[in-house]
C-alpha cells in the first residue's frame, strides 16, 4: 500500500524537477517492497487457500458422518444422486466462498478505507466527486443480489436432479435397455437439461451484469477525476503531481472493486450451498442411541414384541423438506399389536402373504426403524436402552435385498470384522453353503465382486450375504427371506447347519422369513402376520390342525409338490 | 477396503484437437458466436483509447490550459467508457447464450450415448463416476465459459495493443517498461504446464469420492445393520484427504503465480518512472506520457492477474473436456448391422448352436450349448446356481455378444437383427426388480405413449397386481421411490410382471421370478402366466420344480453344458442329473404330514380365487 504513495512521490519528484538520486532512491524503495509484498502475500494467500480446503475437507467429513447416522426412511426419500450433489459440488462453492472470498473480504475495507483517506486529505471535493458512483452501485448490487441468490439455488437444484437422474438411468440402464426405453429416458432428460439449460441463463443474465459494472464505476471515477480535476489544475488550484497521484489511488480501488462483483456471485452461490448443505444438518436421526452400553453383555438372546404398533415416518410427498421436526405418520399403521415372545436359542419363523408386515417387523429389531407404540425387549430389556452399536453387535442380519459391495469376496464376508482371519471367513462361506463355489473361481475369495454383486448369480449373492451375516457368529439371526433363490436342498443343507448349532452352546436364536413351508415347518414358532397382526401363532402341526390363515397359505404349496410327484 | 475402479489412463491430447471437437457444438450457435467474436476487439479499442486520451488531455490541455478543449476529451473518454460497457456486455451475454446452448447438447448427446455403451463398460464403471462425467464435468466446462473465459481472447488482443501502442509512444521508454514481460512469461508457462498435470490429478480424486459415496449410500442400511459406519467413516476420510492433498500442490502455484504478478507489476511501473524520471528532467518525454505509461501498465496487469484464477478455470475446463469425450469416444460394441433384419411378425423359435460365452477371458460360463426351441414351446432351464442359465438370456437379448457359435431367432442370427427390433420382442422379468421414480403406471408402461390406462390395468388384472395396487393411496398415480422401497418385495416382482406382460413380447424370458413371493400369490402369478405362455416361447429359469414341471421341455445345465433335455418325466427315466436333483428336493416329502394336503382338491383353489379368469 505503501507503493503509490511512493509513486505519487516519485512523480512530484519528476514534476517538480527534483535531482535523479532522490528519485532513484525513491524507486529503489519501491522495489524493495514490492519484492517483500510479493513473498508476504504469496504465503497469506496459501494459508487463506490451504485453510478454504482445510474447511472444505472438514465439512465433507462431517456431513458424511452425519449422513450415516440418518435413519432409512430418510433414505428411502432422498434420492442418491442428489445426496451426491450436495456433498460435492455444495461444498466446492461453500469451499470458494471461504477462501477467495475471505482474501477479498480483508484486503477491500483496507483500500477503500486507505485510499479514500489519502485522496480526503488531498482534496475532499474531488475525492467525493470521484467517489460518487460506489454508492450507487452498491444499491445496485443490493438488489440485484437477492435475485442472484434465488437464481443460484435454482441451479444448484437443477444440477441435483441431472444428477439423480443420470444415477437412476445408470443403475437402471439393464431394465431400460431389455425393453428398449432409451427413447423415453433420453426424453425424461431431455426435460431436466432443458430446465438447467433456462435457470442457468438465467443466472448467467445477472452474473454478468457485474464485471461491466464495476468497471464502468471505476472507469467513471477516473473520467470524473480527468475532467474536474483538470480542471482545477488549470485554475491552479490542484498540482498536476496530485493529479497523478489522485489516479493512482483510484487505481488501488479498481481492481478490488471488479474483484467485488465477482465476488459477490461467489458469495451467493456459497449461501445458496449453504442453505442446501444446511437442510441435510436440521435432519435429525429418527433413531436416536440408546444410553445404555452393554458391549460386553453376553445376551442370551431371548426376544420379546410387547404390543408394537408401527407406521411409517412420512413428510410430504416424498420430497425433501428442511425441518424434520414434524414426524407425521401414514394414517395407515404397517403393524398393529404385534405381541409375541421368542424364549433364548429358538427358532421363530414368521410367515403372512406379501404385504402383511413381515419385513417391517424383522427391521424393528436392530433399530433400523423405532416402534410407534409398544416395545422390544431383547433378554427383557428395551432395544432402545442399549447403545446401537452393542444391540446390532447382537443380530446377524440378512437382508431381502442381497446388497454387496464392489470389493473382494473376502472383504465382504469379513464386512462386519475386518480383522478376522481367513479360516473365520472360509468357516463362514462353510455355513452358508457357499465355500466350493467361491473356491471354483479363478481368483477364489480374492475375487472382486462388481458393483451391488453384479457378476454373482442371485443365489450366490444370497449366500454371500448370509456368510457375512453369520461370520460374526452372533446370538441372534435374522434371514429375511435370504435363501428364496436357493435351491431347495441348498436351503436345507444350510437351516440344517444351523439347526445343528441349536443343541450346543452356541444356540442361536432365529427370526426366518420365508415363504417355504420346508424352511417354516421345523420351527419353534411360527407367527403368521395378516394385514399387520398376528393373525395365528404356534407350531406348524399345532397351526395346521386349526386350518386358519396358516393352512390356507402352506396349502396351495404342498398341493404344487404333491402334483409334482406325480 | 472398498478398492472402486481404477481411473483408466487417459491419453495426452492436444488441447487443439479437443477444441476442435467441441467446436462441432458450438458450430449452431455460431451467430452468437461470431457477434461475441465482433464485439472482443471492439471492446478492446474502447479500453486501449482511455490511456491515450488521459495523455492528451494532460499534456494538450490540462497543460496549455485549455479548459474547453478538455471538456472534449472529458467526452471523447465517457464515450470509450460507456462503449467499453456496451460491447463487453453484449458480448459476455452472445458467449453464454451459445456456451449454455452448446452444453446442453453435449449433456443430450452423452446421456444417450451412455444408454447404448455395452454391459460391460457399466460393470467396469461405478455408477458414481458416470453420474461427475455428466453432471460435475460438464459444469466445469460450463463454469469455464460464465466466468468469462472467452474473454481471454479479448486480453490478448488488449495486451498486444497496449504493447504496440506504448512502442510507438515512445519507443524506448516502453522497452524499459516492459523489461520484465520475459520472466513474466516464464513464470505464466511454468504455471500452466503444471497446473495441467495437478488438476487431472485432482478430478480422478472427485470421482473417487462419487463413486465412493454412490455405493456407501445405497447400502446404507447394509452398513448400519453390521455397525460399520467408522469402518467406511475412515475410508471416506481417507479419500476426502487424497483429494485435499491433490490441491495443496495447486494451491502453492496459485498462491505464487498471483504474488509473483503483483511484484512485477509495481517493479516495472517503477523502473518505468525512473528511467522517465531522467527523460522528462532532460525534457525528452512529456508528463502527460508517463501518466499515459502508467495507465497503461495498469490495464496490462488487470487481465494477467485474472489470467491465474481463469487459467485453472481453463483447465480444469479442458481436462472435463477431455474426460467427456473419452466417454463419447467408448464405442458402443453391440450394433446393428448395415442391413438389419426386422421382421414384421415374430414367431419365436430359437436356436443356440455351439454356443461358447465367456465375460473375461476365457471363464467359460457356456460351453458348446446348442438346442432348439419351437415357436410358442414352453422351456424350464435347470441347474446348480452358477451353471448358466442367467447368462443364456442375457446373450439371447445380446446384452452381451456371444465368442464362438450362434444363435439365431426365426432362423436368423441376432447379429444380424437390429438389436432394438430384437430387444422390442424379447420381454424379460430379472430376477432383481428395478423400479423407477415415477408413478405405478409408468413402472408398467416404462414412457411409452401407445398404451392406454386401459391397458396398463388389463395387465396388471392378468397377474392380479391390480388389487394391491388399488389399495395404494394414490392408485396407479401412486409415486413409488427410489428403486421402489416403498412397496414390499412380492409387490414389486408383480409390479414387473405387468410391466412384461404390457410389452407383449413374442418370447418372454422368466429369471427366478417367481422364487421370493408367497405360495398363495405365487399360484396367482401362475395361473397368469399359464395364459401368458400360451403361444408364446417361454424360457423360464428358476428353482422351484412346481413351476418346472408344466414345461413342455427340461434343459438342464450343469456347469455351462447342457447335459441333458427333455419332458420332466423322460428326464425321470433317464435316472441321470435332473432326476438326481428331482430326489434331493423331495426327500421330504414322504413326510405323513403332506397327507393333509390331499384332502383338499384343486378345485377348491379355483372356487377361492373367483379373480382368476376362467383359462
Amino acid at each position: 500500500m505503501s507503493i503509490p504513495w511512493l509513486l505519487k512521490h516519485a512523480v512530484e519528484g519528476i514534476e517538480h524537477g527534483r535531482p535523479l538520486s532522490e528519485i532513484a532512491r525513491t524507486i529503489l524503495l519501491i522495489i524493495g517492497i514490492a519484492a517483500v509484498q510479493c513473498v508476504v502475500r504469496a504465503f497469506s494467500r496459501f494459508l487463506i487457500f490451504n485453510v478454504g480446503r482445510d474447511i472444505e475437507y472438514q465439512l465433507r467429513n462431517e456431513l458424511f458422518a452425519h449422513l450415516q447416522t440418518l435413519s432409512l426412511s430418510y433414505y428411502q426419500r432422498q434420492p442418491v444422486g442428489d445426496l451426491m450433489s450436495r456433498l460435492v459440488n455444495d461444498i466446492t462453492a461453500v469451499r470458494l466462498l471461504l477462501g477467495l472470498g475471505i482474501i477479498n473480504i480483508l484486503n477491500t475495507p483496507l483500500y477503500y478505507v486507505y485510499a479514500m483517506s489519502v485522496m480526503l486529505a488531498m482534496d475532499p471535493w474531488l475525492t467525493v466527486l470521484a467517489l460518487a458512483p460506489y454508492p450507487f452501485m452498491l444499491m445496485l448490487v443490493k438488489k440485484m443480489s437477492r435475485q442472484l441468490m434465488e437464481r443460484t439455488l435454482n441451479v444448484q437444484a437443477g444440477l441435483a436432479d441431472l444428477s439423480s437422474r443420470v444415477q437412476e438411468s445408470v443403475s437402471g440402464i439393464h431394465v431400460i435397455r431389455a425393453y428398449v426405453r432409451e427413447a423415453w429416458q433420453n426424453g425424461e432428460f431431455a426435460a431436466l437439461n432443458s430446465r438447467f439449460k433456462a435457470e442457468n441463463i438465467a443466472l448467467a443474465r445477472i452474473r454478468s451484469l457485474f464485471p461491466p459494472l464495476m468497471k464502468g464505476v471505476s472507469g467513471t471515477g477516473l473520467l470524473v477525476v480527468l475532467w474536474y480535476g483538470g480542471t482545477k489544475v488549470i485554475a491552479g488550484e490542484l498540482s498536476l503531481g496530485d493529479l497523478v497521484a489522485f489516479m493512482g489511488y483510484l487505481h488501488l480501488l479498481a481492481w478490488p472493486t471488479m474483484a467485488m462483483g465477482w465476488l459477490i456471485s461467489i458469495f451467493q452461490r456459497g449461501r445458496a450451498a449453504m442453505q442446501r448443505l444446511d437442510a441435510i444438518w436440521q435432519t435429525q436421526p429418527e433413531i436416536v442411541d440408546g444410553q445404555g452400553d452393554g458391549i460386553d453383555r453376553t445376551i442370551r438372546g431371548e426376544i420379546g414384541f410387547h404390543h408394537v404398533d408401527f407406521s411409517y415416518p412420512v413428510n410430504g410427498t416424498g420430497q425433501f423438506d428442511q425441518s424434520n421436526q414434524s414426524r407425521q405418520r401414514t394414517a395407515k399403521p404397517v403393524l398393529r399389536d404385534i405381541n409375541f415372545t421368542v424364549p433364548a436359542g429358538k427358532t421363530v419363523a414368521i410367515v403372512g402373504r406379501m404385504g402383511s408386515g413381515k419385513t417391517t417387523l424383522v427391521n424393528l429389531l436392530p433399530r433400523l426403524f423405532d416402534v410407534t407404540n409398544g416395545s422390544i425387549t431383547i433378554d427383557g430389556q428395551d432395544i432402545r436402552e442399549f447403545s446401537l452399536a452393542a444391540l446390532r453387535s447382537w443380530i446377524g442380519f440378512v437382508p431381502q435385498d442381497p446388497f454387496l459391495f464392489s470389493t473382494r469376496i473376502q472383504d465382504n464376508i469379513a464386512f462386519a470384522l475386518p480383522e478376522v482371519d481367513a479360516d473365520g471367513v472360509r468357516w463362514a462361506a462353510g455355513l452358508a453353503s457357499v465355500d466350493r463355489e467361491i473356491e471354483d473361481f479363478a481368483k477364489g475369495y480374492e475375487t472382486v465382486i462388481g458393483e451391488r454383486g453384479m457378476t454373482l448369480s442371485g443365489g450366490q449373492k444370497q449366500r454371500l450375504t448370509l456368510s457375512r451375516a453369520l461370520l460374526a457368529d452372533t446370538p441372534i439371526v435374522v434371514l429375511d427371506d435370504a435363501l428364496s433363490s436357493v435351491d431347495t436342498k441348498t436351503e436345507r443343507d444350510i437351516l440344517g447347519a444351523l439347526h445343528a448349532l441349536r443343541s450346543s452352546t452356541k444356540a442361536k436364536t432365529v427370526l426366518v422369513i420365508s415363504h417355504r413351508v420346508s424352511a417354516v415347518r421345523d420351527a419353534d414358532l411360527i407367527v403368521v402376520l395378516d394385514d399387520g397382526r398376528v393373525a395365528e401363532m404356534g407350531s406348524h402341526d399345532s397351526l395346521v390342525a386349526r386350518g386358519g390363515v396358516y393352512t390356507e397359505l402352506f396349502q396351495q404349496q404342498a398341493l404344487e409338490e404333491e402334483l409334482a410327484e406325480l | 477396503m472398498i478398492h472402486g475402479h481404477q481411473e483408466e489412463a487417459l491419453t495426452k491430447t492436444y488441447d487443439v484437437v479437443l477444441l476442435r471437437r467441441l467446436w462441432r457444438y458450438i458450430r449452431p450457435y455460431r451467430a452468437h458466436f461470431i457477434l461475441a467474436l465482433v464485439c472482443l476487439p471492439l471492446t478492446s479499442a474502447c479500453i486501449l483509447a482511455q490511456p491515450y486520451l488521459l495523455k492528451l488531455g494532460i499534456d494538450g490541455y490540462i497543460g496549455e490550459g485549455d479548459a474547453e478543449g478538455l471538456t472534449r476529451i472529458g467526452l471523447f473518454f465517457a464515450v470509450a467508457l460507456l462503449g467499453e460497457f456496451l460491447f463487453f456486455y453484449i458480448q459476455f451475454q452472445a458467449t453464454m447464450l451459445v456456451a449454455q446452448h452448446s452444453l446442453a447438447d453435449l449433456r443430450r448427446d452423452l446421456f444417450a450415448h451412455l444408454q447404448e455403451l455395452p454391459s460391460s463398460f457399466f460393470e467396469r464403471n461405478p455408477v458414481g463416476r458416470l453420474v461427475t462425467r455428466l453432471t460435475t464435468d460438464v459444469d466445469a466446462i460450463n463454469e469455464a465459459f460464465s466466468a468469462g473465459t472467452l474473454t481471454i481472447f479479448m486480453d490478448i488482443l488488449t495486451l498486444s495493443g497496449i504493447v504496440v501502442i506504448m512502442l510507438s509512444i515512445d519507443f524506448h521508454l516502453a522497452l524499459v517498461t516492459l523489461a520484465l514481460l520475459p520472466p513474466l512469461l516464464i513464470a505464466l508457462n511454468f504455471f500452466r504446464v503444471r497446473t495441467r498435470v495437478t488438476y487431472r490429478a485432482i478430478r480422478e480424486r472427485l470421482a473417487r469420492i462419487n463413486a465412493f459415496l454412490q455405493e456407501t449410500l445405497s447400502g446404507i442400511m447394509v452398513v448400519q445393520l453390521f455397525a460399520q459406519e467408522p469402518k467406511l467413516f475412515a475410508e471416506f476420510e481417507q479419500r476426502n484427504g487424497d483429494y485435499r492433498a491433490a490441491n495443496h500442490l495447486s494451491n502453492i502455484y496459485e498462491a505464487s503465480l498471483f504474488s509473483i504478478v503483483e511484484a512485477i507489476s509495481a517493479i516495472s511501473i517503477a523502473l518505468m518512472l525512473w528511467y522517465g524520471a531522467g527523460q522528462v528532467g532532460q525534457g525528452l518525454v512529456a508528463l502527460g506520457t508517463l501518466v499515459a505509461f502508467i495507465e497503461y501498465m495498469q490495464k496490462f496487469f488487470v487481465p494477467i492477474r485474472e489470467f491465474a484464477t481463469k487459467y485453472t478455470t481453463m483447465q480444469s475446463a479442458m481436462t472435463a473436456i477431455e474426460r467427456v469425450f473419452q466417454l463419447l469416444d467408448t464405442p458402443v460394441t453391440i450394433t446393428s448391422p448395415e442391413q438389419p433384419h426386422r421382421p414384421q411378425q415374430v414367431t419365436g423359435r430359437i436356436v443356440f448352436e455351439h454356443v461358447w460365452f465367456a465375460y473375461k477371458e476365457e471363464d467359460w460360463v457356456l460351453r458348446d450349448v446348442s438346442f432348439s426351441v419351437a415357436p410358442g414351446e414352453n422351456i424350464a432351464i435347470v441347474g446348480a446356481t452358477g451353471a448358466g442359465k442367467t447368462t443364456i438370456s442375457k446373450v439371447l437379448n445380446r446384452f452381451h455378444d456371444i465368442q464362438r457359435g450362434r444363435i439365431l431367432v426365426d432362423g436368423v442370427d441376432i447379429r444380424q437383427w437390429h438389436v432394438k427390433v430384437l430387444r422390442s420382442r424379447i420381454g424379460v422379468v430379472l430376477q432383481d426388480v428395478f423400479l423407477f421414480v415415477g408413478d405405478v403406471a409408468t413402472n408398467i408402461s416404462l414412457g411409452r405413449t401407445d398404451l392406454s390406462q386401459a391397458d396398463l390395468a388389463r395387465a396388471a388384472r392378468h397377474v392380479n397386481a391390480e388389487r394391491f395396487i388399488q389399495q395404494l393411496p394414490d392408485g396407479y398415480g401412486e409415486r413409488l421411490h427410489e428403486r421402489g422401497s416403498n412397496l414390499s418385495a412380492g409387490q414389486r416382482q408383480l409390479l414387473s410382471f405387468a410391466r412384461a406382460l404390457a410389452y407383449d413380447p413374442a418370447i418372454l424370458i422368466l429369471d427366478e421370478a417367481t422364487s421370493s413371493v408367497d405360495p398363495e400369490t405365487e399360484v396367482l402369478i401362475q395361473d397368469a402366466l399359464t395364459k401368458l405362455m400360451r403361444d408364446r416361447t417361454t424360457l423360464v429359469i428358476a428353482h422351484r420344480f412346481s413351476t418346472i414341471q408344466n414345461a413342455d421341455r427340461i434343459l438342464v445345465m450343469h456347469k455351462g453344458k447342457l447335459r441333458e433335455v427333455g419332458t420332466h418325466q423322460e428326464l425321470i427315466e433317464q435316472r441321470g442329473i435332473y432326476w438326481r436333483l428331482y430326489q434331493l428336493q423331495y426327500v421330504h416329502l414322504q413326510d405323513a404330514d403332506m397327507q393333509d394336503a390331499h384332502k383338499i382338491g384343486v378345485s377348491d383353489i379355483r372356487r377361492r380365487e373367483p379373480a382368476l379368469e376362467k383359462a
